[in-house]
């Protein structure tokens, strides 16, 4: 390049159109990088910012993953139950539960004769056996026991499952726990509709507090902004490196809660059974799952653009 | 090189900054814009780079109606033009050698060649060794010679300096304007805003004397 000796004359300028343009994207990158280590003081704290916010809202979801879990075990105790005046033959039984089975939301049907049924009555009362003596081995009903499938275990789903199995002939007493269901289905909405209220609620607090802190920032570079404009830089050769700061800055953030997060999970796991009263390791308790943690690096990423979007926005007007 | 043809200017509100403002100054020239402190000579000169859109009015640089361009366009037409403030404007926590290469870098230069190019502006300046200082560890003669360094980088069409020797000794003053009289030599119009009387009386030039946001005198070539 001879341009470092035009001393007398206009210098060579580059083509224009492609000052800007996609090919400088190893320059940008570079550029945001410096930019970084030159305001390192500000950017360790927007990423402060961003992993606390992260933190808490990854929290909250850590805790909501495990409720529902919780939930979605006691679910399985949803059971519906048919009862046979007297025992069906087999090939009667055999026909009845396959229509049982076809039927959409059944996991499984299992018969259990008198005998079995006294059984396991026997069982429960154990060390009382005595009061069952002298009664007739046939004083308990035979029933089939049904399992639902997940999504068919609340209330309205139940109900409507129900009345499709009263229809099969054979079928007369059907008993299900309405009320347990009921009582059930109200807690699982009520805790959907407070998790998405608390949700939402810390999602605006997580994007408004990162916002106005990359907003900060930004407005604490005001200078390096108009200088890039007066030396005649346009608008997305300004923005760029900021952008792709933000983005940076908000997978740090994004990292950083993830890292802390598991090492909160890890140390609750291994260390709450000595002021619980129960072993977490032992109640399966779980961590988020991968694509929950990928989201929540997406969600730091474009929390990061966006802050930085949103605020170049007032401070680069070209 | 720069006409300006009835152009008016305000703020918002109905105080006018600068009133029915028509001037012409040549290719290669060196001016003085002058007036007391509020009189409107920053306005002006902001107007040329298009900082500020005029109310009313034709602007022409190099023949093209800047009034009318575009936001897309307005880099490119700052591009031809070199600016220096009273205040400096340098970035606090980069070096010399990334303030005065910004104006390359916006032009897509490497790396190289922007160390190369800024070594040899600030050897002329007399600054060669501060090139990997910060602007705090600088003098304020220093600062300013950097700021005109930057704007000298890429040998603009036009170079506008605002009070550029307003804080500045009388012996630093006179190596800024000798940076500028240099450049004016090798072709860049020169157009300086100062209130400085002393300054005018040691380096005469051209006058425009903008007085509460008229021409008074001076607006077109002598």
């Amino acid at each position: 390049m001879k341009r470092n000796k035009a001393t007398n004359r206009a210098l060579k300028r580059p083509k224009l159109s492609g000052d800007a343009g996609g090919g400088r994207f190893g320059y940008f990158v570079t550029r945001a990088v410096m930019n970084i280590r030159q305001n390192m003081l500000v950017n360790t704290l927007t990423v402060g910012t961003i992993t606390l916010g992260l933190l808490i809202l990854s929290l909250f979801l850590l805790v909501y993953v495990n409720v529902e879990g919780l939930a979605e075990n006691w679910s399985e105790k949803v059971q519906v139950t048919v009862y046979f005046e007297s025992e069906p033959d087999p090939v009667t039984l055999r026909n009845l539960t396959s229509q049982v089975e076809a039927l959409s939301g059944t996991a499984n049907a299992k018969f259990v004769s008198k005998v079995e049924a006294l059984n396991r009555f026997r069982e429960r009362l154990k060390g009382q056996e005595a009061l069952l003596d002298g009664l007739a081995p046939d004083i308990l009903p035979a029933s089939l026991e049904i399992r639902l499938k997940k999504g068919h275990r609340e209330s309205a789903a139940v109900d409507a499952y129900v009345s499709r199995l009263k229809k099969i002939p054979g079928v007369a007493e059907v008993q299900y726990g309405e009320e347990w269901v009921r009582r059930f289905s109200t807690f699982m909405s009520f805790m959907r509709v407070t998790g998405l209220v608390l949700g939402a609620f810390l999602v605006l607090a997580v994007v408004l507090i990162v916002s106005n802190t990359i907003k900060l920032t930004i407005y604490a570079r005001q200078d390096e902004l108009e200088i890039m404009a007066l030396v005649g830089g346009t608008k997305w050769f300004i923005k760029i490196p900021f952008l792709i700061e933000g983005i940076i800055q908000g997978s740090a953030g994004a990292l950083l809660a993830e890292l802390v997060l598991f090492g909160v999970y890890f140390a609750f796991l291994h260390n709450a059974g000595n002021f619980l009263s129960f072993n977490p390791a032992d109640a399966g308790l779980s961590f988020l799952p991968l694509e929950w943690l990928a989201g929540l690096l997406a969600g730091g990423m474009l929390l990061g653009l966006l802050g930085s979007l949103t605020s170049l926005k007032r401070f680069v007007r070209i | 090189m720069i006409r300006l043809n009835n152009v008016y200017m305000s703020y918002g509100g109905n105080v006018a900054a600068l009133h029915d403002v028509s001037l012409h100054i040549a290719k290669g020239d060196f001016v003085y814009v002058t007036g007391a402190s509020g009189a409107g000579k920053t306005t002006l000169m902001r107007l040329f780079y298009l900082a500020h859109a005029p109310s009313r009015g034709q602007i022409l640089i190099d023949g093209q109606n800047i009034t009318r361009f575009k936001p897309a366009q307005i880099p490119y037409l700052r591009r031809d033009f070199g600016v220096v403030f009273q205040d400096f404007k340098l970035l606090p926590n980069r070096t010399v050698l990334e303030n005065v290469g910004i104006t390359l870098e916006v032009l897509g230069w490497n790396k190289k060649d922007i160390a190369r190019r800024v070594n040899h502006v600030l050897k002329q300046m007399g600054l060669e060794h501060k090139v990997n200082s910060t602007p705090q560890r600088l003098s304020g003669g220093e600062q300013q010679r950097i700021a005109l360094a930057r704007a000298l980088v890429n040998e603009p069409k036009i170079l506008l300096a605002d009070e550029p020797t307003g804080n500045l000794d009388e012996a630093t003053a006179n190596q800024v304007m000798s940076v500028l009289k240099e450049a004016n030599i090798r072709g860049t119009t020169v157009v300086v805003a100062t209130h400085d009387r002393h300054l005018l009386d040691k380096h005469p030039r051209r006058v425009i004397m903008v007085d509460k946001g008229r021409i008074s005198e001076g607006g077109d070539e002598a």
